[in-house]
């Protein structure tokens, strides 16, 4: 076939963005890791549904001797989350176009932010666990549950950029660009659902 | 393909051959990743908790024969009758469906040399097999599940459940879920990437339309029943609220939850087995299927109307009169393209001319079933009807026609018409035949006489009855039934596995298929084809002139693609040669990781939370270690 890449040829950094201009469809790992978002939303959109039903269930959400929670920090560190889509946009651009260096500083630029997201975060809900519990109330079992889940995502997206960092340590190849653009859309998916659960999470305060 | 190979076409042979040799034995088993054995695995480990549940049904039916009986006691009844129901639907049917027969015949079907992503397909039986044996050790441990397979709160709450039977369930089913969830991505991508050159998605056999359809549902239904039972586990374990009254949750919750994810569930059961029909029908009748755009059509939107349709299984807890009215009417729609099926079906064996070989009489079978069972889940819809009956044995009986008589016939039958492909040889016929009717006459007998006392009161899960009701004939007759079609499925084994030393050698497409697989020879190489098929229209085997075409390649030594395990990726839509992949060979990481993960949901149940988070930093090391061998540089 004229005109068909092989994988197994597309080893170095040329070579894998040729192969990234050449091929017409979408590669199997985009493909694999945009199904495996379409399942965790499904998960995220049945955690949330079931805060919605336990809220309209309930005579006063929160609960009597609970506050609601406070708006400014959980928005603006959502916003500064959101942002890492750009250095992460921005490195899948550079792979695909053989640019290894800017690629991964641009991964690790993310990565860092991220990782900060995800130190105040955990502080917050610390703060939380502090003021009321997960087993005294529906209230808090779904609060926590919601925030829980999201940032386990979190850490899991860090874990995967991690891999990735020391992966392009040796250079780029097909098998990592797809890699990158793989990592790339789980966050733009976390990233989505860190504005819905931050909007649910505080939508007693909204 | 040439069934006597020329010298220049058998140097080509040579070299795939070298190129894609597994590894011996043990370590082959534990290390492949080629979809045939991957999906014998599956079959192997499905029969044997196929087994399982089979004996657990008899011994239901036995503890049923007579009233009164002490076959059981009312707590290992209890046991036994939920772990038959999660053994045979997520045990069984759906790994037996999905994992055997997709996996051995869907890339065949559509030309490809493997799946898409073949370690992540060994990984998925890897984990099926824990989350089973996880299961049954915990009934073998005396802690079986008891709180029947959907399991609601709050009999199923620590309060009322104390011990970690359901704790059992719940983690073995998330467990499980990983595994399923893996195998349908695995699937959506391979037929979305893999299919031959020229299979656009008009071209595409009915077989792999229902899979697709399957993978999707399966892909939107598993996590809420994922959550719903991390929410249990949570609500048991750490005291958590989700459905408990008392501090604001509601056990109504888990009920939506459980049957957003089960009724899709059924559709995703019964699906697979409308893709059998599809492809030994045209087999059995020398003609191509009536209304195949409709009738793929039909598929998917069996598995889409399936999402909405949940509530019908709670007609009778309360729900506002208008909910439970657009679940009727929901309920309804889904006639609709079952209708277009089942029309197509009867249709294309009447127009054709049939030959009435055991598989194709499993079709027949599956289509009375599956018109008994659809009529009474049509009765199901009406409001009245379906709260007066719901919990007794009408609903036991409606359930058993549709997921035995209509999901289990068409996958018998399947074992029959592919035997010959996957052993090359041939079964014996007359036991055959007399396999289906045994195991026809034991389904009717065993499930139709449960309407009857279903209408008289009997409800279900009961562990047994007084002798003055009226029930006790119907019930003999029900149990006697039972071990009838326990006979009938030991002869289809029994059948099979001595035609697997003696059958007659049959060669790579006695039956006259249609479609790709049988131009592949039985049982069919590592690689599957020599030469990348070319396709033009959905019965491939039937464009003798194609299939010329790909031998006369192969003298070429064109399009084998034989620098290493290569396949080829087509677009999406039109099937256009798009790149050539190199996909991986054997590799230890899918059982590795597995076992990594089974260690977590073990810690996990026993409490020893740090242990367990242990074992996820190993599972995400064997991840890294996975990602270091790439398959371009293999």
């Amino acid at each position: 076939m004229n005109g068909v890449t092989r994988s197994s040829e597309a080893t170095s950094a040329i070579a894998a963005a040729y192969a990234e201009r050449r091929r017409r469809a979408m590669p199997s790992g985009v493909w694999g890791v945009a199904l495996l978002v379409a399942t965790e939303a499904a998960l995220f959109g049945t955690v949330l549904a079931s805060y919605y039903y336990l809220r309209f269930d309930a005579a006063r959400w929160p609960p009597a001797g609970i506050e609601p929670p406070d708006v400014a920090l959980p928005l603006a560190l959502t916003g500064a989350l959101v942002l890492t889509s750009v250095p992460v946009l921005l490195a899948t651009v550079a792979a695909r176009r053989a640019r290894v260096g800017s690629a991964w500083g641009l991964l690790l630029l993310a990565l860092l932010a991220q990782a900060g997201y995800l130190a105040v975060q955990i502080l917050l809900f610390k703060r939380d666990l502090g003021v009321f519990s997960p087993r005294d109330t529906a209230y808090g079992s779904i609060y926590f549950t919601l925030l829980g889940l999201h940032h386990l995502h979190v850490v899991v997206g860090l874990l995967l950029e991690l891999g990735l960092l020391v992966k392009l340590l040796g250079g780029l190849t097909n098998y990592r660009v797809i890699g990158v653009r793989a990592v790339a859309i789980y966050w733009y998916f976390v990233n989505f659902m860190a504005v819905l659960v931050v909007l649910t999470q505080l939508s007693p305060s909204l | 393909m040439a069934t006597v190979a020329t010298p220049a076409a058998q140097r080509h042979l040579d070299r795939l051959e070298r190129i894609w040799a597994e590894r011996e034995g043990l370590t082959g088993w534990l290390t492949t990743t080629d979809h045939k054995r991957i999906g014998l695995l599956y079959l192997f480990a499905s029969l044997a908790f196929f087994a399982a549940g089979g004996v657990e049904a008899l011994l239901i039916r036995t503890q049923l024969l007579v009233p009164n009986a002490g076959v059981l006691s009312p707590d290992a009844y209890n046991e036994v009758f939920t772990m038959h129901g999660v053994t045979m639907v997520f045990l069984f049917v759906i790994p037996i469906s999905i994992g055997a027969f997709g996996n051995y015949l869907v890339p065949l079907m559509i030309g490809a040399r493997d799946m898409a992503f073949p370690r992540m397909n060994a990984l998925s039986f890897w984990l099926f097999l824990g989350s089973g044996l996880f299961m049954y050790v915990g009934l073998f441990l005396g802690n079986g599940p008891d709180a029947g397979w959907f399991d609601y709160v709050p009999l199923a709450s620590k309060q009322f459940t104390p011990s970690s039977g359901i704790d059992f369930y719940a983690l073995g089913l998330i467990f499980n879920g990983v595994s399923t969830t893996a195998a349908s991505i695995n699937f959506i991508v391979t037929i979305f990437k893999l299919r031959a050159p020229g299979m656009s998605l008009n071209r595409m056999p009915l077989f792999c339309y229902a899979f697709l359809a399957v993978s999707f549902a399966l892909v939107f239904a598993l996590p809420p029943l994922t959550a719903a039972l991390s929410f249990l586990e949570l609500d048991r374990r750490l005291g958590f609220h989700f459905y408990d009254v008392a501090s604001g949750g509601d056990p109504l919750l888990w009920q939506h939850l459980f049957w957003i994810f089960g009724h899709p569930e059924v559709y995703i059961i019964i699906l697979p087995a409308f893709g059998i029909a599809t492809s030994i029908i045209p087999t059995f009748v020398r003609r191509k299927m009536v209304a195949f755009p409709l009738v793929a059509l039909a598929e998917i939107l069996v598995a889409f109307i399936g999402f909405g349709v949940w509530a019908h299984h709670m007609f009778a807890v309360g729900l506002a009169t208008i909910t439970t009215i657009y679940f009727a009417a929901a309920s309804l729609i889904i006639v609709i393209p079952s209708g277009i099926q089942l029309f197509a079906w009867i249709t294309t064996i009447f127009t054709g001319t049939p030959r009435f070989k055991t598989p194709l009489l499993f079709i027949l079978g599956f289509i009375v079933f599956f018109i008994m069972g659809g009529l009474t889940g049509i009765m199901f819809a009406a409001i009245p009807f379906d709260q007066q009956t719901t919990d007794t044995y009408f609903v036991v009986a409606h359930f058993h026609f549709v997921i035995f008589g209509a999901a289990v016939f068409p996958i018998l039958g399947g074992f029959y018409y592919w035997f010959p492909k996957v052993t090359g040889r041939m079964y014996h016929e007359g036991v055959g035949k007399l396999s289906f009717w045994l195991t026809f006459a034991g389904t009717a007998v065993t499930f139709f006489p449960m309407h009857i006392v279903g209408l008289l009161g009997m409800p279900r899960r009961q562990y047994t009855y007084p002798p003055d009701l009226g029930w006790s004939f119907l019930n003999f007759l029900e149990s006697i039934g039972s071990y009838v079609l326990g006979a009938g499925l030991v002869l289809i084994v029994a059948n099979l596995a001595v035609s697997l030393l003696r059958g007659e050698r049959v060669g790579n497409d006695p039956w006259g298929g249609d479609t790709l697989e049988w131009s592949a020879t039985s049982p069919p190489p590592a690689y599957n084809y020599p030469v990348i098929p070319r396709v033009t229209s959905p019965y491939a085997m039937w464009d003798r002139d194609d299939r010329q075409a790909d031998a006369r390649r192969l003298e070429r030594g064109e399009l084998t693609l034989e620098r290493g395990h290569e396949t080829p990726a087509s677009t999406v839509l039109d099937a256009e040669w798009d790149e050539i992949l190199e996909m991986p060979s054997h590799s230890w990481m899918p059982v590795l990781l597995a076992a990594a993960l089974a260690a977590v949901f073990t810690m996990l149940l026993l409490g020893h939370w740090v242990t367990a988070g242990a074992f996820s930093a190993v599972a995400a090391l064997v991840l890294f270690g996975w990602h270091m061998q790439e398959p371009q540089e293999a």
